[in-house]
Order: structure tokens, then sequence, then C-alpha cells
């Protein structure tokens, strides 16, 4: 209960996670923030636009009106609001998504690794080295760009990013791992006759959970910026589909003319990733005080 | 602006312009002279580099932008401003050409007082060895319609594995040239514009190596050139404004620099500071950024030209595909098209303007007014519905091609456009994007063709056949790959008219048919016209006499002042 204390009185830790729980639940529930607000984020509304200068919204800051409560998106006219609760989905989502397969893929090695023997550790962590080298992002692009396009790409998103970037989850778990088998309560569940598996569930699992939820918290918003930049580079999401990265990537011929356009996918995305890193900061300090007190 | 196969050189390499095409350029002063135009240095910043620099290689409209400094031809782009831009002129010809046989024969006389950048007279001779460079293998790129027109010349290999030559171009005498052509060509004068009719020296042809340094016969040669990166000319000192009034040749120095964004490029031109207030651009069209300044009476309203090269963004129907192949389905998405949002995607109504007809709105062109979906600015998806339902079809499922990035007006941006329109009549479009790199290998196969595709045609030259020939003409339906005849449109008659039109050498009789062809054809519904082009192009602030012409589109470096 310490650490619940501790986080109660951590008010970086409340302040990000109020946030990151916001977004979350503005992601859950989009279709009705933007049903709220009466608008669709694929209905195109030309006659907000000021085609003869390029497509730029009229009226003052990107066009905000009682009907478009952030503006429009500057070219065609679609509702910002809609297009961004929707986007944060997509960014949220595969965030998310790729978070929990890397700590399933990192944790189930790192365990196995730890565990396993001289054999066993030696060749899975030369498996893990070689994740940890690839050129994850080079990688990610040639993957996205030859997969067919009807997959469903939130769900690829998420593996590729998953599949390239295990590698740390895995190392942490092996180190952890190795340090608690050695412990005097393993050794005696061992010698009562307990098996590997039996050891990992109920021995060694308990005592990862702590880094591994750490370093989780931490992989999050990496994977965000992961997302953001895949979707950036054009191989994300398929429009009409939003996310963040792919807004800011369109944004980037506009923030001159139109500036509330990229201020609005780019503030939120600043936004949630500084809460996301309160969290997992505030996750460290409670969960291990001795390791935050010599980090600071 | 990257171009498909036809234009793909005119637009990425080097553009051709001159004179005045569609709106009125605002730069130019009446008071502007020639004659006290010379000095200073020209810089040009492209997006596109300079691949080839070879006359045989290069495919222009014109005899392009930046060639056409050093590269004279037969005849040229005659650089009016106004009504008449459109149309050729006599450069190294003494007049735009003789036609006898019904077409069938060209024959040019070369002026006296002609000369290469060493001071040796062209001749008649160089010419055609030009020309005959052309068809090596060694030597690709050019257009493809030398090779078509002039008699027995398909199989030509090029004078290194052919020296004979070509029979079908006779020079009896120095001055002399004379082309046979294997069917009536009313446009040929058009054509030799091209920089393949410019004049060769057999005894400096390296092959491939020519083109690190052609041999001028204009006002500029090459002093450096970095293929893909630089170019620097300098003045040619036997060039004399005397044999060539067209070109003005007003900077001493030309200097071209490639590989730069688009953004960066229109930012520096907008600014101007220290060298760039002597810069332009002949392939960076205006970004948003620059869009919203433009019209406000600031000072970079003085910075623009504004013209039209003839050119299309359309939607293909591949009508041998299921559902394509019903003419009901093709006219319930033409009505159903929001033109508006199309534009828009294409950068807005300064750089695109609404279009109903196949043929663009340049009357070089024979254009004709015709409106057979009417969709209005903003679609009719309750006709098209009705259409849908007239024809026992409901929920249409339908997948639209598209390239992957949207520098061509053919990505993304513009397909969701027609997807978002679709959907107000009840039709659901997937799209697939395919990469920009090999998207025409897919297109231009009929085997591979899609459905449904994006596409943009631009003329090679400012005439009706160029535009509509390779896209209707049921003879150049080509199995093995670089088809445009999209629809797979086969008809006899259509084809004889063409025949019909092709032999006439009155441009305004021509222009005047293709127009009339171009509305029998509309009715098919073989393609939804989307928009046709304007061109809007920035130039730093000292930049002098900048005015678009009707074959580009740009205005010409070899009028422009820096001085």
């Amino acid at each position: 209960m310490t650490v619940l204390r501790r986080l109660r009185g951590d008010r970086g830790f409340l302040a990000g996670s109020v946030v990151a729980l916001l977004m979350v639940l503005v992601a859950v529930v989009a279709p009705l923030l933007a049903a709220a607000a009466g608008q669709d984020y694929t209905n195109y509304h030309d006659n907000l636009l000021d085609s003869a200068r390029g497509g730029v919204p009229l009226g003052r800051f990107g066009g905000m009106s009682a009907d478009h409560w952030l503006g429009v998106e500057p070219g065609t006219g679609r509702d910002l609001f809609a297009r961004v609760v929707y986007g944060a989905r997509v960014s949220l989502g595969v965030a998310v998504g790729a978070t929990m397969l890397q700590v399933l893929f990192g944790v189930l090695v790192g365990t196995a690794a730890g565990l396993g023997g001289r054999w066993a550790d030696a060749a899975l962590t030369r498996v893990v080295d070689l994740v940890l080298a690839v050129p994850s992002l080079v990688l990610a692009i040639s993957l996205l760009a030859i997969v067919p396009p009807d997959w469903p790409r939130p769900l690829l998103l998420a593996a590729v990013i998953a599949v390239l970037g295990w590698g740390g989850t895995a190392r942490i778990t092996r180190g952890e791992t190795l340090s608690l088998r050695t412990r005097d309560y393993v050794a005696a569940a061992r010698l009562s006759g307990a098996g590997w598996f039996r050891i990992a569930r109920r021995e060694i699992a308990p005592g990862l959970a702590a880094p591994v939820l750490t370093y989780a918290a931490l992989l999050l918003p990496t994977n965000m910026i992961a997302e953001a930049g895949l979707s950036f580079l054009g191989v994300g999401v398929r429009p009409p589909t939003p996310s963040w990265g792919q807004m800011l990537s369109t944004a980037t011929t506009w923030f001159r003319a139109d500036p509330m356009y990229v201020a609005v996918p780019g503030g939120l995305l600043f936004l949630t990733l500084l809460a996301f890193v309160l969290v997992a900061n505030g996750l460290r300090r409670a969960l291990d005080p001795r390791q935050s007190e010599v980090l600071r | 602006m990257r171009r498909i196969a036809p234009v793909v050189m005119a637009g990425t390499l080097l553009l051709a312009a001159g004179c005045d095409g569609g709106g009125g350029a605002t730069s130019s002063s009446a008071a502007f002279d020639p004659a006290t135009c010379q000095g200073g240095a020209l810089a040009v910043l492209n997006q596109g580099g300079i691949t080839h620099l070879d006359p045989a290689r290069l495919y222009t409209s014109g005899g392009g932008n930046i060639p056409s400094l050093l590269l004279r031809t037969l005849t040229t782009r005659n650089r009016q401003q106004g009504e008449t831009s459109a149309k050729p002129a006599p450069d190294l010809a003494t007049d735009l050409g003789t036609a006898s046989d019904g077409a069938r024969t060209w024959t040019y006389h070369l002026r006296d007082d002609i000369v290469f950048e060493d001071g040796t007279p062209i001749t008649a001779a160089d010419v055609k060895y030009g020309i005959e460079r052309s068809f090596a293998p060694e030597l690709p790129g050019g257009a493809p319609y030398l090779r078509d027109w002039l008699r027995d010349a398909a199989s030509y290999q090029g004078p290194y594995k052919q020296p004979d030559g070509l029979k079908a171009i006779e020079t009896p005498d120095d001055k002399t040239i004379v082309f046979k052509l294997r069917k009536p060509e009313g446009d040929f004068p058009y054509l030799a514009t091209a920089t393949q009719f410019a004049p060769v020296p057999k005894a400096k042809d390296k092959g491939v190596g020519y083109e690190a340094h052609p041999v001028s016969s204009g006002p500029y040669m090459v002093e450096s050139y970095q293929p893909k990166k630089s170019l620097v000319l300098v003045r040619n000192p036997h060039w004399s404004t005397k044999s060539d009034q067209l070109r003005y040749a007003c900077p001493d120095r030309i200097e071209v620099t490639s590989g730069l964004d688009a953004a960066v490029i229109n930012q520096r031109l907008a600014t101007g500071a220290g060298q760039d207030a002597n810069a332009v651009t002949t392939d960076a069209v205006v970004g948003p950024e620059q869009l919203a300044q433009l019209g406000t009476g600031g000072p970079l309203d003085k910075q623009v030209s504004r013209g039209e090269f003839p050119a299309t963004y359309y939607l293909a129907f591949n009508t041998k595909k299921a559902p394509f192949d019903n003419q009901k389905v093709r006219e319930a998405i033409s009505y159903a098209i929001n033109r508006t949002s199309v534009v828009n995607a294409l950068g807005g109504s300064t750089v695109a303007g609404a279009s109903t007809t196949f043929l663009p709105p340049q009357k070089a062109l024979g254009y004709q007014q015709y409106d057979y979906f009417p969709a209005g600015g903003t679609g009719d998806p309750a006709k098209a519905k009705q259409v849908l339902a007239e024809a026992g079809l409901g929920n249409l499922s339908i997948e639209l091609t598209h390239e992957n990035d949207d520098a061509e007006g053919e990505g993304p941006k513009v397909a969701a456009a027609v997807q978002d329109a679709l959907k107000q009549a009840g039709i659901t479009v997937k799209l697939t994007a395919i990469d920009a790199s090999t998207y025409r290998d897919v297109t231009g196969k009929p085997d591979t063709e899609p459905g449904l595709s994006l596409q943009y045609w631009g003329a090679d030259w400012p005439s009706g056949g160029p535009f509509l020939i390779p896209i209707f003409d049921g003879r150049q339906i080509i199995k093995a790959g670089g088809n445009f005849n999209l629809a797979q449109y086969d008809d006899p008659a259509v084809n004889a008219e063409i025949d019909a039109i092709n032999a006439l050498t009155d441009q305004s009789q021509a222009q005047a048919r293709w127009g009339a062809l171009d509305a029998k054809i509309g009715k098919l519904a073989l393609t939804v016209p989307l928009a046709h082009e304007k061109d809007v192009y920035l130039f730093g602030k000292n930049v002098k006499n900048a005015v678009p012409d009707g074959w580009r589109g740009t205005y010409d470096l070899a009028r422009i002042s820096v001085k």
C-alpha cells in the first residue's frame, strides 16, 4: 500500500494520469463525441474553404465555428474535431496494442532466457541482440509498404512496431529473472520439487511486475511516436482514416497558411506524450524509491 | 510536377515556355527592350534534376525551356503573347515548312547565318544526323512520333548500327531537308520544335557521352553539367541576335540547381534574399504558403506568372472490366463527381479549374464546351442514384486506383475527394495506392490495368491531335505496355476521323474537327474529366519579362532579364 500512497502524493503522476485517462476516454467514445458535435470525419465541406488561396479554411483560427469546434482541415473542409478524436483511436490504440504485444514477447523470452540454462540463455540473448540491432524504422517502412492494402492497417501497425521493439523488455526481464532465481525463496521452491514453469509463474512473475510495468509505461509514448512517425512518412493508416501523425504529415505544407491545423494534432500529441511520461516516472518512483533517488 | 510518359520529361526535367497563354502576366512591362536587357546571372532553382542533356533523349514540349537556350531546332515556339502564343515559328528553317503530297512530304530550307558554338556552319546533314541519333537504342527517351510518322523508319536502329541513315529524310543540298512521311501529318511543324530536330555535328558525336557537352547552336553553351544536380550555361560567342530574333538571351550566365524542395524554392523566390532576387524556377508550382499571400495586393503579386499548360486530370474507365463496361455505371459516376473537392485537392482554384470536357479549355486544341452528365459544382448524387436504379444496380462497390503520393495530382488527396463524392451517391469506393514509380507500368498494360484509375494527360504540343490520339485511337492500344487508351476503345469511325484530321494543314479547320471529335466521344463517358491545370510560378524580385505562353504555361528563360 505504500506504492499507492506514494503515487497519491506525486502531483506529476496525478496530473499525467488524469490527462492520459481523458485521452483514452476520448478515443473510446470518439463516435459519441463526433455525433455530439454533429460532424463526421469523412465529410467534405468545400463551402468552408477559400479555393483561390489554395483551400485554406475561411474565417479565423482555421475556420473555428459553432459547428466546427476546432475548425476544418485545409484542402478538404473535413471537421477537425471529429478527425482529432477519431485520430486518438488510432494513435492510442496502436500504441497500447503494440506495448501489450512487446511486453508479452519480452517477458516470455526474457524469463525463458533467465531460467533456461546456459545454452538457451546464450541463444535467446543473441536473438534479442539481433532485434535490438535491427534498424527498426527502415524495416518498418519496408514491411508496411509491401503488405496488401486490404489488411487492417492499425493492427498491422501495432504488430510491426511490437515485432521490432520487444528487445528492451526481454533484456530487462532476463536480467531481473537472473537476479531473482538466486533468491532463497526460489531455491526453496526448487528444492520442494516445483518445475520451471511453476517457478516462473509463482515465484518469478510477481517480482517482475514492478520493473516491467515501469518499462511498459515508458514504452507507450515511444510507440506513439513510432506510429506518428510511420503515419507521417505515409506508411501508416490509409485515408480517409485519420491519425495524429498523418494529420501532422499533411500539415507540413500548411504551417504558415493555417497554423491551427498544425497546432491541434501537434499539441494533442505533445500533451498525451507528456502525460504518459509523467505517469511512467511516477510509477518508477513509487515502485522502486531507492533507484529513483539515485536517478534524481 | 512529374508527368506521364508523353510529357514526363517536359515536366520533370526541363520545361518549355514562351509568352502569354491564359492569365495575364503581371510582371511584363510594355517598355521592355530586348536590345538593352543584357547582363547579370540568372539562377534557376528546380525540384527535378536534368537527368539527360542529349537532344536525342529529351522529351520536351516546344523544345523545352532550358534545352531551348542551347539547342536551336527547325521550328520552335513562337514566344508571342496572347491568342497566337500556341503556334510554332521558324527557327533554323526559313519558314514553317512546305507540305506536298497531301501533307506526306515536308520540305524545309535552312537559314544562311546559322553556326555551331565553334563557328562551323550548320547544314541540313547535321539536322538529319541529329534525328537519326534519336532512333538509336543507346539514346532512349525521346517522343515516339518520328518513328511512327517517317516512312520505313519503324525498325531503324540509329546511325551507329545502320550508318546508311534514314531514307525518309533527304538532304539534296546543304540548306534543304525533306521529310517523307508514311501518312499525312498536318502537325509536322509542331513536332519539328522537339530537340530531336536540333543539329548534331557528326564529327563531335561521342554517343552516350555527347550529353556532357552538347554542341550549342543557341545563345548559350554548356560550361559545366552534372546530371540531376546542376547545369551552368555561358554565352555562345558565335550566336547572334540577327540570326535569332526569338531568343532575347538577356543574362550573361544561367545557373541551374536541382534537387530542391518545392516549398523551399518558393520560399526563396518569395523572400528574394541576395542572389535569390535573380532566381526563377521551371518546375516548382506555388504552394499554399504563397497562395495565401497572392491576390492581397502585397509585394508577391508582382512576382508571379500565371499561364496554362494544356492538361487534364481525369478518371479513366477500363471498359473491358465490370462494372465499367456498363455505360450507366460510368454515367452515374460522372453525375456524382464533386469537382469543387477535386479542385481543392489539387491545390485550389488558382492552380486548377473544373473540367467537364476531355480537351482542356484552350482554343489551340479545339476546345468545345459540353457537359453531358451535369454534376453542377459539387455533384448530383440524386441523379447518380436514379441512373443506377434505372440500370438495376443498387449499392455499387468499386475500387479506385491512384498513386501513393500527391506530386502529380493523381494521389490520395484527389482519390479521397472522389471517394467522398461517390459515397453521397451510395457508391462505396475502396482506394488502392500504387507506388508512383510503377504506376504507369500497371495502368499502361491492358492485362494489369485496373477498372478505374486517376490519370493525367498533357499536350506534347498545343493541338488536339497529341491530346486525343493516344487516348481514343483504337490502333494505339498497346498490349505490351505503355498504353494510354485506357478505355480500350476502338471505333473504326473515330480512327478514320483521326486520319482525316491529321491530313489537314489548316490548323483552324483541324481545331474545329478535334473539338467536334472530343464532343462526340464525350457522350460515351469513357472518362470523367475532373479538372484542367493552371500554372502559377513565382520569380525573384529582380526578374523582368517573365511571361508564360500557350505551350507550357511557364515563363520563357530565353526572354527573361535580370539586369
